[in-house]
């Protein structure tokens, strides 16, 4: 089965220029994504998760951040290069996205309505009586009740999740072939945050869309995410399907996330918590960027930055840990019982426990959702 | 377990805002609850159900509008001089939602921490301030470098550990944490909650946590309460509510968790909760009833005896 990729990010380097110097704020970072899938990107805050999101829909602010050096490959086209102007067709079209507080990214002036047609005859040339037949549509797609009296009305009529749903109304108005969720549903609660995901998820099956999806919480991930992406410090360093990354995670980081995090079995033993601090990118780390936090650090971390290491097709992880020569290292008990949790659940062993040199045979296939 | 100790009885508690007028909002109603000596009792709902408000109340930020908060006994609300006001204050402290607006950025941080030591006269000279500020620091996980520093060269989870250290400069007995982690990064949460759990133990503190992150409150609470629409719909053991939970508004929040766990997702199925399905009748009464000893459900008699037999 060959997918598609619909966008590649190759080697991507951004830098903001502060008063303090130069913050390297993504620091090489590679991902493709392909059509119709959802791929989660977690990480801390400051690990450059919205910044990557950002580049690619170059909203970056032109007078201190700058693309150092790579592409973000579209349909040919490289964004990280576009016009202005060329950029101002792709954005909100091809590719749009949906921000974290849907208090702010309303206009709170504008109606409604005239929010939602504003890309439709911006994008599509539709006539204005034709914008508002769609924009009505749209209302009704995302689960809006009597869309005939809410397109006129404006944003502070409209309680939080409500709000979250005309933005994503909007996002989806062109049938865009990307979008990008930035923490759409962190503002929220957590019944209104299923309805918002369950809906995501819904939408995406009717116009077939790839979603990039960026969070914190790893619960949402498991729900949304076909792949995911572990960002630290400006960099990916675990790369894999959803399955992977949860039930058989390489990187000392992840297995950090996924330990820090009580499930419901968790009993009175101390919750796990990274110690220290996230790098300065001010100046970053020789070396392996997470080394200083990490409880099985070795001599290599501190001087050279690990490459990936390929564990299955899908999986890749950037951690020294998985070089041959290095020493076999015992993870965390959270992740062996995950190991042990996806043997009971599927019957498969999840890639075996300890490290396995990257040749573990682990079931790269991706199941449906 | 019956020989507790009652730190803090919540009787009939209820706060109205614009009272009287057409636009009355009934934030908490008639909300009873009790809270025992060093135990952590949860608080979760969604947004406007009132947990913030039952909180703040509580601590008397607000005036109730009825009913009574009696804390060792004692009324809180309620006539009292300047002078009773203070002692009570001392015994109870805050810990708030967002660590960037709690903190005055115009104050250090040693300033900021000795506040109530300063307004309880509780240093006899400067050294001994500094000396109390330094060592709150460091019970923190923080040091004493830190002292002469703003709030704004802290990071989020910094900034709520000196939030703990403002609320355990004056030995309270009693901490409200309002959604003390809710703005901080997943592993900076995990600090932060070991820090309060490692403070309860080695200070005998009690505390009320809310929260609407549901398997945080889980983690730490010994019994939690569930919120809705400023009443009291169920309260019980932390395990008991997880593994029994009778009031369907309970379910529905219980299933809308996402856990992390993609093989369990794919799965769930969620409940949502319409309060017209309960179908109460004119002269049924509904009452914050105890299903099973501990476990209290807001219900119907008919509910009662459903549910009663439900958890046999």
């Amino acid at each position: 089965m060959v997918v598609e990729k619909i966008l590649q990010v190759k080697d991507l380097n951004i830098s903001f220029h502060t008063f303090s110097g130069e913050v390297k704020a993504i620091r090489g970072v590679n991902f493709d994504l392909y059509k119709g899938e959802t791929l989660a990107i977690v990480g801390e805050s400051g690990s450059g998760k919205s910044v990557t999101t950002k580049s690619i829909m170059r909203l970056l602010p032109e007078h201190n951040s700058e693309i150092k050096s790579g592409e973000i490959l579209f349909n040919g086209k490289d964004l990280a290069k576009l016009k202005d102007r060329e950029m101002q067709k792709i954005r909100g079209h091809d590719i749009s996205m949906i921000f974290q507080d849907p208090m702010t990214s309303l206009n709170p002036t504008m109606k409604i309505g005239n929010q939602i047609t504003e890309p439709l005859i911006k994008h599509q040339n539709m006539s204005r009586h034709d914008a508002k037949e769609r924009a009505l549509d749209l209302l009704k797609l995302v689960g809006i009740p009597k869309p005939e009296i809410r397109i006129n009305q404006y944003p502070h009529q409209f309680s939080g999740g409500m709000r979250q749903r005309v933005v994503i109304a909007i996002a989806l108005a062109c049938n865009p072939k990307i979008l990008i969720a930035d923490e759409p549903t962190t503002a929220l609660d957590v019944t209104i945050q299923a309805q918002i995901l369950e809906l995501m998820k819904d939408l995406q099956k009717k116009i077939d869309t790839s979603i990039i999806f960026i969070t914190h919480d790893l619960g949402v991930v498991a729900n949304v995410a076909d792949r995911v992406a572990v960002m630290y410090g400006g960099k990916i360093v675990e790369i894999g399907t959803a399955d992977e990354i949860f039930y058989n995670p390489k990187h000392p980081y992840t297995w950090g996330l996924i330990s820090s995090m009580p499930d419901m079995d968790t009993e009175e033993e101390e919750l796990f918590s990274i110690p220290g601090t996230p790098p300065d990118l001010l100046d970053p780390p020789k070396g392996d960027a997470f080394a200083p936090r990490n409880p099985f650090v070795m001599k290599i971390d501190l001087e050279q930055e690990p490459p990936f290491f390929k564990v299955s097709e899908t999986h890749y992880a950037a951690t020294w840990l998985l070089h041959p020569d290095a020493p076999p290292v015992d993870p965390p008990d959270a992740v062996k019982r995950r190991q042990s949790q996806y043997l009971e659940m599927t019957g498969v062993n999840s890639g075996a426990v300890g490290l396995d040199k990257g040749n573990s045979q682990f079931p790269g296939k991706k199941e449906g959702k | 377990m019956a020989e507790r100790k009652k730190l803090l009885e919540i009787k009939n508690l209820k706060q109205y805002f614009n009272e009287g007028r057409p636009n009355e909002v009934k934030a908490v109603d008639d909300v009873s609850f009790d809270i025992y000596q060093g135990e952590v009792m949860g608080l979760v709902g969604e947004s406007g159900c009132g947990k913030s408000t039952t909180g703040r109340t509580i601590i008397r930020l607000y005036d109730a509008t009825g009913g009574e908060v009696l804390y060792d006994g004692i009324n809180v609300h309620g006539n009292k001089s300047k002078k009773q006001l203070k002692a009570f204050n001392r015994k109870m402290q805050m810990i708030f939602q967002d660590p960037y607006a709690s903190l005055n950025p115009r104050l250090k941080i040693a300033d900021v921490i000795a506040e109530g030591i300063d307004i309880h006269g509780l240093a006899k000279s400067k050294q001994e301030r500094m000396e109390r500020v330094y060592e709150l620091l460091e019970t923190v996980g923080l040091n004493k470098e830190h002292a002469n520093r703003y709030p704004h060269e802290f990071s989020g989870g910094q900034r709520q550990r000196i939030g703990i250290a403002r609320a355990l400069a004056v030995e309270p007995e009693f901490i409200i944490a309002d959604e003390p982690i809710s703005a901080l990064d997943v592993s900076i949460q995990a600090q932060v909650v070991n820090l309060m759990k490692k403070l309860q133990k080695d200070k005998g503190l009690t505390y009320l946590f809310i929260a609407h992150d549901l398997s945080m409150v889980k983690y730490i609470s010994d019994r939690i309460g569930v919120m809705y629409f400023g009443r009291m719909v169920e309260l019980a053991s932390a395990d008991d509510l997880y593994r029994n939970p009778l009031h369907p508004y309970t379910q529905s929040l219980l299933s809308a968790i996402p856990a992390p766990d993609p093989i369990s997702e794919r799965t769930r199925k969620r409940k949502s909760y319409d309060p017209a399905s309960h179908n109460y009748g004119d002269n049924e009464s509904v009452e914050f009833r105890e299903v099973t000893p501990g476990h209290f459900v807001l219900c119907s008699e008919k509910e009662f005896k459903q549910y009663q037999a439900q958890s046999k």
